[in-house]
């Protein structure tokens, strides 16, 4: 038995239609509008989100520990051994940590001012399984904008493509919607770095005549906003060289487990590129900036 | 009740489906809660419930995912309005009827998203994509969609066992 709803239908009907054409004339104002209308939405749901993320992080923890405690008795012997061992080595350690510290402030001496970056966690995935992002648990009012760089200690993660009072999104380096400045660091090659759709990376527009090897490492170029320069992208996996192509590409392991992801960095103000001459004329070390919140 | 339900979906989905859901992830893909929401009220409660709770379901989930802010919004509204149509005609669903439409209902979105979202460049790229998500994707969603109906549904017929008169699924 069919119902009877044709007057709401109808008002339904008109408004999606009047809804879906200004999305398709105005999607740059109707953006924007959205984007102000969800500001408390996304408040409110930031907090069943923020819960349920402490308590999925909690049972992690539990379940890790048991899992842990299990093999605890066979590990403590395995470390008792190794114990005696580093004890040796560390002494060995301290000689080669003192004349670390020595070459590091003449580094440091070369190296311009660090940049700044704001800690965040990660509460979560992108809500479809059409994007590679992640939810981070800091956003507008922690000083996170648009289009910053997210990285960790081991490299570059992605960059922050839409932000909310108190949470952002981050969209990783192995999403194909992703693109980064890159250069080969042993041949000084740059390129443009997108995701793949198997969840890789790829170094596209390599000069013809570069001489790119297997294994090299990619870094940011710091050519484009968002990442300082000589952050590890990856390394190169595979490189592709059609004949007649007026560029290779090269296929690219990222540096960073994205799936593994639980603190990330995120660089409120990338280290400007320094002139050589200025860095080398500069008689005192500059201290390090890096300034986590 | 009807509204403390839609309320509680709409705050309790998007943080579901962006941190417990990742435990149940195969190869990436999780089943779309909002989806099947807006499916299953869409078929229960007609087209025009469905819609707008599938618009709402997909502005909230737009603002914790990388993409355009309408396109979940649209989507989901769209789902939830043919999943309306699809229950009118349906009279009496079996679950295989309730997974085909799951399955076709998902494939409808799934194919809005690969013409939105940028999958690659090549035409392997594409297929790979198909294969890797859309697919998967669709199958998850039947699946987890037809098991919440069947309990919907089974607890539609106790109830109205010890009632009288028809049940919301509610």
């Amino acid at each position: 038995m069919l119902r009877s709803t044709s007057g709401p239908r109808r008002v339904v009907l008109v408004l999606s239609a009047l809804l879906l054409s200004i999305f398709l004339v105005l999607p740059k104002q109707s953006r924007s509008l959205l984007q102000h209308l969800g500001q408390p939405f996304a408040q409110i749901v930031a907090f069943p989100l923020g819960a349920l993320s402490a308590l999925d992080r909690s049972v992690r923890e539990v379940w890790s520990g048991y899992i842990a405690l299990r093999h605890v008795r066979e590990e403590n012997r395995r470390l008792r051994q190794e114990i005696e061992l580093l004890r040796g080595q560390n002494g060995e350690l301290r000689e080669i940590a003192t004349a670390t510290q020595r070459l590091g402030a003449l580094l440091e001496f070369k190296e311009g001012a660090a940049s700044e970056t704001i800690a965040a966690q990660v509460v979560g995935r992108d809500t479809t399984s059409w994007y590679r992002a992640l939810v981070l648990n800091k956003g507008g009012r922690d000083g996170i904008r648009p289009e910053m760089g997210v990285m960790t200690q081991v490299g570059v993660v992605g960059r922050v493509v839409k932000v909310n009072s108190s949470t952002s999104v981050v969209l990783l380096v192995t999403d194909p919607n992703n693109a980064v400045t890159g250069l080969i660091q042993r041949t000084r090659d740059e390129g443009i770095v997108e995701g793949t759709a198997q969840g890789l990376a790829r170094m596209k527009y390599i000069p013809l005549l570069s001489a790119v090897r297997i294994g090299d490492t990619v870094v940011t170029s710091g050519l484009t906003g968002g990442f300082p320069k000589g952050l590890v992208i990856g390394s190169v996996r595979s490189i592709d060289k059609g004949e007649g192509d007026l560029f290779q590409s090269a296929e690219i392991t990222p540096e960073v487990d994205v799936s593994k992801l639980e603190e990330v960095l995120v660089i409120s103000a990338p280290r400007p590129l320094e002139e050589p001459a200025a860095a080398a004329g500069s008689l005192v070390p500059k201290q390090p900036q890096r300034r986590e919140r | 009740m009807k509204q403390a339900l839609y309320a509680g979906l709409l705050l309790g989905l998007v943080p579901i489906q962006t941190t417990v859901l990742d435990h149940v992830s195969i190869s990436g893909i999780r089943p779309d809660l909002c989806l099947i929401a807006a499916c299953l009220v869409g078929f229960f409660a007609g087209e025009r419930d469905g819609m707008v709770l599938g618009f709402a379901l997909g502005f909230v989930q737009d603002l914790f995912s990388a993409g355009e802010l309408w396109l979940n919004l649209v989507t989901k509204g769209l789902i939830g309005f043919l999943a309306g149509l699809v229950g009118r005609l349906l009279a009496n669903a079996t679950p295989a009827a309730m997974l085909a439409t799951l399955l076709g209902l998902s494939v409808v979105s799934g194919t809005i998203f690969l013409m939105a979202v940028r999958v690659g460049e090549s035409l392997a790229d594409l297929f790979y994509v198909v294969r890797a998500v859309l697919l998967p994707q669709a199958l998850f969603d039947a699946a987890v969609g037809t098991g919440a109906y069947w309990l919907i549904a089974r607890h539609g017929r106790t109830q109205d066992a010890t009632q009288e008169g028809p049940t919301p699924f509610w």
